[in-house]
């Protein structure tokens, strides 16, 4: 999982309180606990270091670029998504069936898994 | 060439060399040179001598050899991305049924340009049969099987049912069923069923995982998850296997923020999770964007501003702005225009992404300005912030300069101006006037954050040790009990509670008051851990009791002590150390006696590395006569340790204490012998040449001090900064400031203030200046040179502003005679 800023770690606005951040992370760190998932709570907790007071709310949101806004614009799109709901289309499973030929094909070649 | 592709080649050359390819009795020249150029991996040259030997003779082990460089070659080709050849290359080492020398390779060369019923019809070949080489069945089996289900390949019917090869199309027809159900959106026990069809042991294995973990995902996503597992990574189904965990690992549109790469394993995720089709259209089209750079991605947002939020739209564009700065003014066409602060911020981030530091700066300040006016908490919480990345800029970028000398400090004040109540602020500004002997702000900064911060133990610490620093033993005790009655078990509150009882109990000692000592020192005994007892106040007290005439007792506390200490030369030492620092009256022969037998051991690393850290401390600073007397007692002692074999960083507190007492000759040995054992480690030329000058820089000549120069940069390039410091230091070291003698008082006026000038510029010649700026950059250097002047003689005489003139003056000087001859005559 690779993250832009904390902000959108989170899934929070600039003006989240410490409250909400709080919740969030807690949330969060239920959903993924860190025996299980350990480099998704490292990235989690690094959000966490970066929003929990409201100084360095303001030092990611004045000093540096954030892609809240973006990750609204791009949520909006996916806001009746429900987890393994439909299925995907046949060309996108030959496709990956194909790349996935093809990988094999090369003897030391090996597609990095998350 | 990616690795596998050289993985291919290497695998080519060494598996298509065979030794016993030519019988002794056929070995010709031409022969020898095809062999030859296989070996070298030059295999166009011996399909040329390969074709050559078949004109001359039909040799079977010729139309072999030819068959293995065709092969070679082609492998060589595909590692450059060259299919097509490589692909026509093996259809010359075709047998009558089509089957090639490297089927995997043939297959990937089919799929690479596009032929993937080809690909599937050409990988269908082998199956049931064995013409595949033995190293590439497995993998050609999953290969074929993921083609077969990509290219629905169907099974004619005319192979026996009973066959491997009947068997295999068997499973590929379960296959194909069990994956189209699962894309038809059957119930889940249908899908169970044909998947119970395939077989664990087939090809068409790692097919049944995902799709029983695709059924299962949203009822027990960790069962999901583990049937995963169980598929490599080489898997022919690894793609798939990568777009269901991350459609598992990805709940709530997670996936959106830029961790999925693949616009495939994107569209599986957005397609499982059911995202309507316009949507999927819409959102691709803005992923799209966003993997094309910031500027399509603003463009597509600038497009949408008035169909979507606009709000988001438009601070979506905004947080684009400092990557694509030229597109300020359409940005405020389309949304109108943006605030100053805004703007000056955009421009800020834009000029550290090119990087120009000097327009960073200047937009951050003016960024800051805008809100300085305001009265809100979070605008002032903003301008703090600002100064601060001002301050941290500053300290890694000269050009960040401002109006001011020392500009990162003078931005932390202007932040805690606005932001009192940042405390690593404060700390790092105490830190910075306690490094900078600047004792009016440390007094005004330090009584500000105890009132803003009584119950903060790092603001109490910085205190203590500035009261003890200054012998104010009362106020650095109540602070020190302040700490422990926050921290009651903070190991560092305690340890300088008993170092200012010691302190204190020193004081009473040299004035004759061993009684009020001995009381001190068991008030200190009250904070000492069980777990950690201290060896400095088992010696103090052992030694103190001694005078009192406690005797035996006092003696057995004094030898726990030293054992703590780590007994032996370096226990007795520190006892005699201390018994140095309280000016003990007693007779000293028992420390005398127990210190010359010790000696008898042989020192080690740790034994002297112990010596060296008791001697490197304020109190023992301030009684260096004594300890310089003391050192040379176990001087024979430590002439023994130059034949251990030190290393540079290991040594470097040793040096410390050599330089501190004066002990150049032992110096000089230590690093003689360390260089003869280690050429090539040149830090040993510093402490050679500290030790040639008697720590005095200005003693060194020309090339000397071009040599350490060198060495400083070499260390620095290597990111040895540590060593590339000392260098450093020594070479701006300014030990001769104080031995500015005093006049007899007959000289005119006009005399003095010469002598005075010269006196307080004598070490800052020209070399030095020119090494400063070197390292510091100007700016910095101005601000150096004007501390260094206000601390010299002249100081006393001069203004801020005259001492600031000066030292610009002097970096000025010598910025523009750089490229002259080096002089060593001032030119002020």
């Amino acid at each position: 999982m690779v993250t832009t800023d904390p902000f959108t770690t989170f899934g929070v606005d600039e003006f989240a309180d410490d409250q909400e951040i709080k919740r969030r992370y807690l949330a969060l760190v239920r959903a993924f606990p860190p025996d299980r998932e350990p480099e998704r709570f490292q990235v989690y907790r690094a959000a966490f270091e970066a929003l929990c007071d409201e100084r360095k709310r303001l030092q990611a949101s004045v000093i540096k670029v954030n892609n809240v806004a973006l990750s609204r614009l791009k949520l909006r799109h996916v806001a009746s998504a429900k987890p393994f709901s439909a299925r995907a289309s046949k060309a996108t499973v030959c496709a990956l069936l194909i790349e996935g030929a093809a990988h094999a094909c090369s003897p030391q070649v090996s597609i990095p898994l998350t | 060439m990616n690795l596998g592709q050289v993985g291919r080649v290497r695998m080519g050359i060494s598996g298509v060399l065979q030794p016993d390819l030519f019988p002794e009795a056929t070995v010709t020249p031409h022969a020898t040179r095809a062999m030859e150029a296989m070996r070298l991996g030059n295999f166009r040259d011996a399909v040329k001598l390969f074709k050559q030997l078949l004109k001359q003779e039909s040799r079977p082990e010729w139309s072999e050899g030819l068959a293995q460089a065709y092969a070679a070659r082609a492998s060589q080709l595909a590692a450059k991305g060259m299919f097509e050849e490589a692909q026509i290359l093996l259809d010359n080492t075709a047998a009558p049924d089509g089957t090639v020398r490297d089927p995997l390779l043939y297959v990937q060369c089919l799929i690479k340009r596009g032929q993937h019923q080809k690909a599937a019809e050409h990988a269908l070949k082998y199956v049931g049969t064995s013409k595949a080489p033995a190293s590439q069945v497995s993998r050609l089996g999953e290969v074929t099987a993921a083609l077969s289900l990509a290219a629905s390949i169907r099974w004619d019917g005319t192979t026996d049912q009973q066959s491997e090869r009947g068997r295999w199309f068997e499973q590929a027809s379960a296959a194909q069923q069990a994956l189209a159900a699962w894309l038809e959106g059957k119930p889940h026990e249908e899908i169970d069923r044909l998947l119970a069809r395939i077989s664990l042991r087939s090809d068409f294995k790692a097919l049944r995982l995902i799709l029983k973990a695709l059924i299962s995902a949203a009822g027990d996503p960790d069962r999901a998850r583990q049937l995963m597992d169980a598929i490599p990574e080489q898997s022919a189904f690894a793609s798939l296997r990568l777009a269901v965990e991350a459609a598992l690992a990805a709940p709530a549109g997670e996936f959106l923020q830029g961790g999925i790469q693949s616009s495939r394993v994107r569209s599986f995720v957005l397609q499982v999770n059911g995202v309507a089709d316009r949507e999927f259209q819409s959102l691709t089209e803005l992923l799209k964007a966003e993997s094309d750079g910031p500027g399509s991605l603003f463009s597509l947002l600038l497009k949408q501003a008035e169909t979507r939020s606009a709000a988001d739209v438009r601070n979506a564009c905004l947080n684009l702005l400092p990557r694509v700065p030229d597109r300020l003014s359409r940005f405020e066409k389309t949304f109108g225009p943006l605030s100053e602060f805004d703007k000056s911020r955009v421009l800020a981030m834009a000029a550290e992404a090119r990087p120009d530091w000097s327009a960073a700066g200047r937009h951050w300040r003016v960024a800051a300005q805008c809100l300085e006016n305001s009265h809100t908490q979070r605008a002032k919480l903003s301008v703090g912030v600002i100064y601060r990345h001002l301050a941290e800029l500053a300290d890694r970028h000269q050009e960040i300069g401002g109006n001011e000398d020392g500009p990162a400090v003078a931005y932390l004040e202007r932040s805690r101006s606005f932001d009192p109540d940042h405390l690593p602020t404060v700390l790092r500004l105490i830190a910075h006037y306690r490094a900078t002997d600047e004792v009016e702000d440390l007094n005004r900064l330090l009584k500000e954050a105890l009132e803003l911060f009584p119950r903060e133990a790092a603001v109490l610490l910085q205190a203590l040790d500035w009261a003890a620093a200054r012998k104010d033993l009362n106020r650095a005790m109540d602070l020190a009990h302040q700490l422990l009655a926050l921290d009651p078990i903070n190991p560092l509150a305690r340890r300088r509670v008993i170092d200012l009882r010691i302190s204190r109990a020193h004081e009473l000692m040299r004035s004759k008051r061993a009684d009020q000592a001995c009381k001190e020192l068991a008030e200190a005994c009250k904070v000492e851990l069980p777990h950690a007892p201290s060896f400095a106040l088992r010696i103090n007290q052992g030694l103190v009791g001694l005078q009192v005439g406690e005797g035996q007792e006092a003696e057995a506390r004094l030898r726990e002590g030293v054992d703590l200490a780590g007994g032996g030369v370096c226990g007795w030492f520190r006892a005699a150390l201390e018994d140095v620092l309280m000016h003990g009256r007693g007779d000293g022969s028992l420390l005398r006696r127990e210190l010359a037998d010790a000696q008898k051991t042989p020192p080690t690393k740790e034994a002297i590395l112990s010596i060296a850290s008791a001697t490197d401390g304020e109190r023992t600073r301030e009684n260096m006569g004594s300890v310089v007397r003391l050192v040379s007692r176990i001087r024979g002692w430590l002439t023994k340790g130059i034949s251990l074999d030190w290393s540079v960083a290991e040594f470097q507190p040793v040096a410390k204490m050599f330089r501190q007492v004066k002990d150049y000759r032992l110096l000089a040995n230590y690093s003689k012998r360390a260089l003869d054992r280690r050429p090539g480690e040149t830090m040993w030329r510093l402490y050679q040449l500290v030790a040639r000058t008697k720590g005095d820089c200005d003693k060194l000549s020309e090339p000397e001090a071009r040599e350490l120069v060198a060495i400083a940069e070499h260390a620095s390039a290597r990111d040895r900064f540590r060593d590339a410091k000392l260098i450093w230091d020594f070479l701006e070291s300014d030990e001769n400031f104080e031995q500015v003698e005093d006049g007899d008082g007959d000289w005119d006026f006009e005399e003095r203030i010469n002598d005075l000038m010269e006196a307080s510029v004598r070490d800052l010649s020209p070399e030095r200046i020119r090494r400063i700026v070197a390292k510091h950059g100007e700016v910095e250097a101005i601000a150096i040179i004007t501390k260094k002047l206000q601390k010299s003689v002249l100081g006393v005489v001069l203004r801020d502003e005259g001492a600031r003139k000066l030292a610009k003056e002097m970096v000025d000087n010598v910025v523009a005679s750089s490229g002259r001859r080096h002089s060593r005559e001032f030119p002020w």
